[in-house]
């Protein structure tokens, strides 16, 4: 009784704070002179929904048609005609949660670090350059001149080591670029806020630096990186294990979700199991406690630190390896990182809230872009977002209100304090 | 006489902690009346008060000023009503003078220029004719505490104030000022004006005051003559309970020195060194008290002696081993635990749950954990242990602690800190803001701590509770130990002369045959 009323009450407010987000943000889309209504049907089907999703209620169950002029009814999120949404908004939310758990390490060492975006990018390129050159240096190792005809013993070998390499050197590189704002906030008292924020632009001024001269590959409109050896690849599931399950056919979500959802379980432990993650979380606030008990604060805070680069990097590593398979220009401001940041925020930091959270913000974000080939900027779903994040906020307030509201002591309430002043004046 | 002030069946709820501070409470002083208002910590005093001066209104319930209704919403209302408010940190600007402090925002002026020489002798006048003499031209952050006082009272009445709340007027005051501040409040209220104050200390009620409201739990549970109460029935009814006054403590039995401070050198937050020079020394089996008006370094030389700020000179020993540059956590693993003075966000982490807090200092070892995983069966019967040992009723393992109450809290840090009975016990403050019941049961638990063969330096701004429980008493001033007192030899009157910093006592008693 008591966990349903707890679990009641910490879901209560994200859901009446995205009915709000809805419908503040329903001013912006009147004034684009269209129906909120059916722009929110359009936003989530195009979100959640399957194809050819027409009505909120198709979100749930969907009418199709047999071939031969009848119709059935199937259960939507499992309907995978043309490839569900929910397995593009997987591959979409995969980095998502990434980077949102390495918000919530750093924020739970008191660490307001938004140094994500940087830590992500620098992870990423690390990524891309490792998936051809470590390859390349393979072959040439063994003397193989032609990486087509490489034997298959070979080949397997290299796909179970380079992936492991590339994510390993990208997790390596993203907790370095995280370390530095943390050894200069514990040794310095430099403000990690503003210094989360520098090395973010730096990563991204570095990187399009990168793709545009070292690292370009060719003369292609766009400058891009050389494509990473087939060996390198996370093969997303539609090309390996559900080959054959048309749900998988049209997204490119593969083992990088498994990745995440281990690092997921590995940070709940990290975080509530062990004396080092109690150590940056007693660190947190005031850090007065931490240090009155004896425990080392600096040590914590830089090793939370680390934990949440080597997150971020992992994000960009797997978003390359995975899904983008190479580095285009114009990556570097994607804002992966930042989104990992409002994710963890509205999740509260915990950790199922983030596994909650970022598929929603992903499937957002995807109904948001499809809305662009309407009528509707693809912006909604930010503002949506923003909206969301602000009500979220204003938890105490919603909170206040409601319990008056369920007691039914709003009115009474506030029919007494207007009749005490009128009294007093 | 009639009615200065009536309160009438005021409420105040405060939705964001769930706290109702102040539940149908009434209240009436008459003109010219000294009114006292005591009460435990949280009892809602200060609310109250907070609502008579505008910074706070009430759901319901209303004032009557003169016995005609008022609205206060604002300190501006409260002023325009003839309300004056000291609060108990002053709101001065060090910068200033003392005619500037006072006359500020009402100064004086032609087309915007400030007539300097007619704000000070405005000031004097006032302070003249309140028998209140001030220098007008010294800046404020070269007086004392008493004489601060003394300025934010003249601020109030240039504003014509007839009620003058205070709040807490005596906490930072020597005994000497203290009566001196006494003797100021009569003569206000021999002007015809209406003081409440608020206060913790009962001798001062019996004192000063006409009558006495007592507060328990955000209700007025009852206003009495002030003469016709005994300490103790103030005591009782604050409390609801029948509680004992006196500390029982037998003769010391004093063993080897565990601590040894010498020539302390420590710097302040602001870099600015707070202690200069201080030694001290503490034994196994005796209270070294350290008595000193708060801001004399005392908190610095605790922080110090428990690592948790540098030491920039001088030594520390413990146990003939120096631990100047010690970590906390080596301190701690020798067998120095300490009760901080600020347990709300030092001595305990109140955004977590109890099982968190009591193993802060003991959890890299085993059975708590093994390999740095928890296990968490130890700390939950750790957490009971204390619970158990200490009745702290409300609190359950595993539970939040932030609703739990200071006297509750301040049982978790006792609980955590005597456990394994440490050798060396620091303890600042260690009653600051608790009820009497709770504070009788720190007492009770120091002395015990102390017969068991612990070390104890006892740093408290209260001189009672020093005088009742320290074996012997240093007096700190300036950042340094000016006096080490054998406690029998201690009076009030000796500490507080100290505490104001006269090294030579009987120089002290000349000055005073002279003013």
């Amino acid at each position: 009784m008591k966990a349903l009323r707890q679990t009641l009450d910490s879901i209560s407010i994200p859901i009446i704070a995205i009915l709000l987000g809805l419908a503040a943000s329903s001013i912006f889309v009147a004034l684009a002179n269209v129906s909120p209504i059916e722009t929110y049907q359009k936003l989530f089907c195009e979100g959640f929904g399957p194809r050819g999703c027409q009505n909120f209620g198709d979100l749930l169950f969907f009418q199709v048609s047999n071939g031969d002029g009848g119709t059935s009814t199937v259960f939507s999120p499992l309907y995978g005609e043309g490839g569900s949404r929910i397995a593009l908004l997987l591959e979409q939310a995969t980095p998502l949660i990434l980077t949102a758990l390495s918000a919530a390490v750093a924020f739970q060492a008191g660490m307001f670090s938004i140094g994500m975006d940087g830590q992500f990018v620098m992870g990423a390129i690390t990524a891309a350059f490792l998936g051809y050159w470590v390859p390349d240096q393979i072959y040439l190792l063994v003397g193989v001149t032609d990486p087509e005809a490489a034997p298959i013993i070979l080949k397997t070998i290299m796909h179970g080591v380079v992936p492991l390499i590339c994510l390993g050197a990208a997790m390596l590189v993203g907790a370095i670029y995280s370390w530095i704002p943390g050894y200069i906030k514990v040794k310095l008292n430099v403000n990690e806020l503003i210094s989360t924020i520098i090395f973010n632009a730096i990563a991204v001024q570095l990187i399009t630096y990168l793709v545009n001269f070292p690292m370009r590959a060719d003369f292609n409109n766009i400058a891009r990186t050389r494509r990473i050896d087939d060996t390198a690849w996370l093969i997303p599931f539609n090309r390996g294990i559900f080959q054959d399950v048309e749900w998988f056919s049209g997204a490119r979500v593969g083992v990088g979700l498994i990745i995440a959802l281990i690092a997921a379980g590995l940070v709940w432990f990290y975080l509530r199991r062990t004396t080092a993650g109690y150590e940056q979380r007693m660190t947190r606030g005031t850090s007065l406690f931490a240090r009155f008990g004896g425990i080392p604060t600096g040590r914590a805070v830089l090793r939370a630190m680390l934990i949440s680069g080597a997150l971020s990097g992992l994000a960009g590593a797997i978003a390359i390896l995975g899904v983008e398979r190479r580095v285009v220009d114009g990556f570097a401001t994607g804002g992966t990182g930042f989104d990992g940041v409002l994710v963890a925020i509205l999740a509260k930091e915990s950790i199922v809230g983030i596994l909650l959270v970022a598929p929603f913000f992903a499937g957002l974000n995807l109904g948001a872009t499809n809305l662009q080939f309407g009528d509707l900027p693809r912006q909604l779903g930010g503002i949506i977002i923003s909206f969301i994040i602000l009500f979220n906020a204003m938890e105490d307030f919603i909170r206040q209100r409601l319990r008056a509201l369920l007691r039914g002591r709003y009115w009474t309430r506030k029919s007494s304090a207007t009749s005490g002043e009128s009294t007093a004046v | 006489m009639s009615n200065a002030i009536e309160l009438q069946h005021i409420r105040k709820y405060f939705a964001s902690s769930q706290v109702l501070a102040c539940d149908d409470v009434s209240l009436s002083v008459e003109s010219g009346e000294v009114h006292a208002i005591v009460g435990e910590n949280g009892a809602g005093k200060t609310t109250l008060m907070s609502i008579l001066y505008g910074l706070l209104t009430p759901d319901e319930g209303q004032i009557l000023i003169k016995d005609s209704p008022v609205r206060i919403t604002h300190p501006n209302d409260a002023i325009r009503n003839g309300i004056g408010m000291v609060h108990q940190h002053f709101k001065l600007v060090p910068s200033f003078t003392i005619a500037q402090n006072i006359m500020l925002g009402i100064e004086p002026n032609r087309a915007g220029f400030i007539n300097v020489n007619s704000e000070a002798e405005q000031v004097r006048n006032l302070a003249e004719s309140f028998g209140l003499p001030v220098n007008p031209d010294l800046p404020v952050r070269e007086i004392s505490v008493g004489m601060q006082q003394r300025v934010e009272i003249l601020k109030i009445l240039q504003r014509n104030a007839q009620i003058l709340i205070l709040d807490e007027p005596t906490a930072v005051l020597t005994p000497q000022e203290v009566r001196e501040f006494l003797t100021v409040v009569r003569r206000l209220a021999g002007t015809g004006r209406t003081i409440l104050f608020i206060t913790h200390k009962l001798a001062e009620v019996k004192a000063i005051a006409d009558r006495v409201t007592t507060m328990r739990r955000g209700r007025n549970v009852g206003t009495h003559f002030a003469k016709d109460q005994t300490i103790r029935d103030m005591a009782n009814l604050m409390v609801g309970r029948v509680v004992t006054l006196t500390v029982e403590k037998g003769p010391a039995h004093p063993g080897e020195t565990v601590l040894q401070a010498e020539n302390l050198l420590v710097a302040g937050a602001d870099g600015i060194p707070a202690v200069f020079g201080a030694s001290l020394d503490v034994r196994a089996g005796e209270i070294l008290g350290v008595a000193g008006v708060s801001g004399n370094g005392q908190t610095e030389l605790v922080e110090a002696i428990v690592g948790m700020r540098p030491v920039d000179g001088g030594t520390i020993r413990y146990l003939g081993q120096n631990i100047t540059h010690a970590l906390v956590r080596e301190r701690r693993e020798a067998g120095l635990a300490h009760i901080p003075e600020d347990r709300l966000t030092t001595g305990l982490n109140l955004t977590t749950n109890l099982d968190e807090n009591v193993v802060v200092t003991s959890y890299q070892h085993k059975p708590y954990s093994q390999q740095g995983i928890f296990s968490f069966a130890p700390i939950r019967a750790l957490a009971q242990e204390i619970i158990d040992k200490f009745a702290i009723k409300s609190a359950r393992v595993g539970e939040p602690i932030k609703t739990l109450s200071g006297g509750n809290l301040q049982k978790i840090v006792l609980g955590r800190e005597l456990k394994g009975d440490p050798k060396l016990i620091i303890a600042n403050q260690p009653t600051r803001g608790l009820d009497v019941g709770s504070i009788e049961f720190v007492h009770k638990t120091l002395i015990e701590a102390r017969d068991k063969g612990a070390a104890v330096l006892l740093v408290s701004v209260e001189l009672d509770e020093i005088l009742a429980l320290s074996d012997r008493i240093a007096v700190m001033f300036a950042g340094k130990v000016l006096a080490v007192l054998d406690a029998k030899e201690a009076t009030e009157e000796k500490l507080g002369l100290l505490m104001a910093g006269s090294l030579e006592l009987h120089e002290a008693n000349a000055e005073r045959a002279h003013v």
